[in-house]
């Protein structure tokens, strides 16, 4: 997904001066590319996440559009007053970019996962918000939030996720992608967990438990409205949301919220983390995925226990 | 014999007294302590902006980055007109555009909105940076607090101006010795200014910052070559009102009866509060 981000932001980099980078000793070989390419337009801010949100606060004013590229645990909790008061008050044209989402630092444990982050900023007002789950659509977002005027975050892994996009990919304007048409089963989920979620549908289809993959990638502005009538059109029997983050602030929150504001009722299974931190240390994020019953068997398991009960 | 910087320093004062009592406001104390920068700054031109186009690119640009001194800025604006004709008297009003912390919301001319401390430094070196790479001969001047160089934030920005040789920049410290609930030094142990900010790589010049004709030469003058600057400006809080200068407690106190007599004495100001 770094790779995806930074080939379009290159691209980008090159039709308009006024993009530049940040980070806050955040960067890899990659970044070295963008040094390479636009002498002057890489800033490195040291181990220092506040001064570098307040200085790219400060360009933005000035007319830059800076791509600021940081762990986004580090983004999330440290900044996110900065986020707040300097971009999101000032309406600040800075995109943030927030590597390592979910559980891509897998052995590094809860210090760096980034399963707070939706719900930390998803309450900032105009903050737009989106998480991505493949290489092919980072590079598509990236352009897209480039396209928009003010503060966006986009979270991205770094684990060489799987890719379930065509080249000629563009984003849907409802904010969210479609895969399969079972009626029993929905799962929604946001970001790269989408790579255990479809092959958890494979096995529960296996299973003539027929399923559909919803895969949320704008999180804010949040269309439910699409969604909701998605959903209505699909009525399915129960509705499974997944994601690698705290299920109270996260995209499960988010729809049952939106479900019970429409005034409609729905069996809803919600994966993630419930107030609590991921276990386990492993150098694979998939084999933290199991260790937490989030990896494709684990997912598929706990929506066939639940559907067989009844829940 | 007073001159005419200070006669309209004092008609400031007043203004900013009575338009504060009125509201039940607080924070005149911090407002006094930066006057007579704030007012080098607008009225004695330290800053090279066009009053009427604010938003061209080619100008100074200054962060109020203590923003709890919002109400000496404004003084100051109504004085040079950017704000408008008795604006102050909206002040804490429904509808008004002037809050005790700067919106840039609401008045576009504000470079950053400021009021939680140790945000201004790091924005300010992202507008001088901006200033740099554009090759813009311009500079920029970020006013902070003493009591807020104790948030982090200040010295990450610190480390970053002097590694990215921002020597368009000056931040000028309002050193008045106080913060809330007691004295910088006693909360903090917050003393030696010259040696923590010459730590850091930055050039340390120190001024009477009630002097307006010595903040005037010093503010003017440009940095030396690849540094960030500091002017140290010794202050006294609450400045011009003997019953208020020095004392912590003036930093949210509303005055009691004879308080505000004796303010009001030492204000020369006669209408009814």
């Amino acid at each position: 997904m770094q790779r995806a981000f930074m080939g379009k932001l290159l691209e980008i980099a090159e039709k308009d001066s006024n993009v530049i980078e940040i980070l806050a000793d955040s960067g890899s070989n990659l970044d070295e590319l963008f040094r390479r390419n636009f002498p002057g337009r890489l800033l490195n801010f040291g181990i220092a996440e506040q001064n570098a949100i307040g200085v790219s606060a400060g360009m933005a004013m000035s007319g830059f559009v800076p791509f600021v590229f940081l762990q986004g645990a580090f983004i999330a909790y440290r900044a996110m007053e900065f986020i707040r008061d300097d971009l999101c008050f000032h309406n600040a044209n800075v995109k943030l970019i927030g590597q390592g989402s979910g559980l891509a630092l897998s052995g590094l444990g809860p210090s760096h996962h980034t399963t707070e982050d939706i719900g930390v900023l998803r309450n900032l007002p105009g903050l737009c918000i989106i998480s991505p789950a493949t290489p092919i659509q980072v590079r598509e977002c990236t352009e897209y939030i480039y396209g928009i005027n003010g503060p966006c975050y986009m979270r991205i892994g770094m684990n060489g996720e799987h890719e379930y996009f065509d080249d000629d990919y563009s984003l849907p304007s409802c904010g969210f992608d479609i895969f399969g048409s079972g009626k029993k089963i929905l799962i929604i989920s946001t970001g790269s967990i989408l790579e255990e979620v479809v092959p958890a549908s494979d096995i529960l289809n296996n299973h003539g438990i027929e399923t559909t993959v919803i895969n949320l990638f704008q999180i804010k502005p949040f269309n439910s409205s699409a969604l909701l009538n998605k959903i209505e059109e699909l009525s399915p029997e129960y509705i499974v949301t997944v994601e690698e983050h705290q299920v109270g602030s996260g995209i499960g929150n988010m729809l049952s919220d939106a479900i019970e504001r429409a005034g409609k009722t729905y069996s809803i299974i919600s994966i993630g983390f419930d107030d609590t931190f991921a276990k386990g240390y492993n150098e694979t994020q998939h084999n933290v995925r199991v260790e937490n019953e989030i990896d494709a068997e684990g997912i598929a398991r706990r929506v066939e226990n639940g559907y067989s009960k009844g829940i | 014999m007073q001159n005419c910087d200070d006669i309209i320093l004092k008609n400031l004062r007043k203004r900013i007294f009575v338009t504060s009592v009125k509201r039940g406001a607080v924070h005149w104390a911090s407002a006094y302590s930066s006057l007579e920068i704030l007012y080098s700054l607008y009225v004695r031109g330290v800053l090279k902006i066009d009053k009427e186009n604010l938003n061209d690119a080619a100008r100074d640009r200054f962060v109020l980055s203590k923003g709890h001194a919002a109400i000496g800025m404004y003084a100051v604006m109504e004085y040079v007109g950017i704000l408008e004709e008795n604006e102050m008297e909206t002040f804490l009003t429904p509808g008004t555009r002037l809050s005790a912390e700067p919106c840039k919301r609401d008045l576009p001319w504000v470079e950053a909105s400021s009021g939680s401390l140790g945000h201004g430094l790091p924005i300010g070196l992202g507008m001088a940076l901006s200033q740099k790479i554009k090759g813009s001969e311009r500079k920029t001047y970020v006013l902070v607090g003493d009591g807020e160089c104790q948030e982090g934030s200040v010295w990450e920005a610190a480390f970053a101006a002097s590694a990215h040789k921002a020597d368009n920049l000056t931040v000028i410290l309002d050193c008045n010795g106080l913060q809330k609930m007691n004295s910088t030094e006693e909360t903090m142990n917050t003393v030696n200014w010259r040696a923590k900010w010459e730590a850091f790589g930055w050039q340390v010049d120190e001024v009477d910052g009630h002097d307006v004709n010595a903040l005037c030469r010093i503010l003017g003058e440009s940095n030396q070559k690849d540094r960030p600057r500091i002017v140290i400006a010794h202050t006294v809080k609450g400045h011009g009102v003997p019953t208020m200068e020095n004392d912590a407690s003036w930093h949210f106190k509303i005055p009691k009866k004879k308080e505000m007599q004796s303010i009001c004495r030492e204000l020369e100001i006669t209408e009814e509060l």
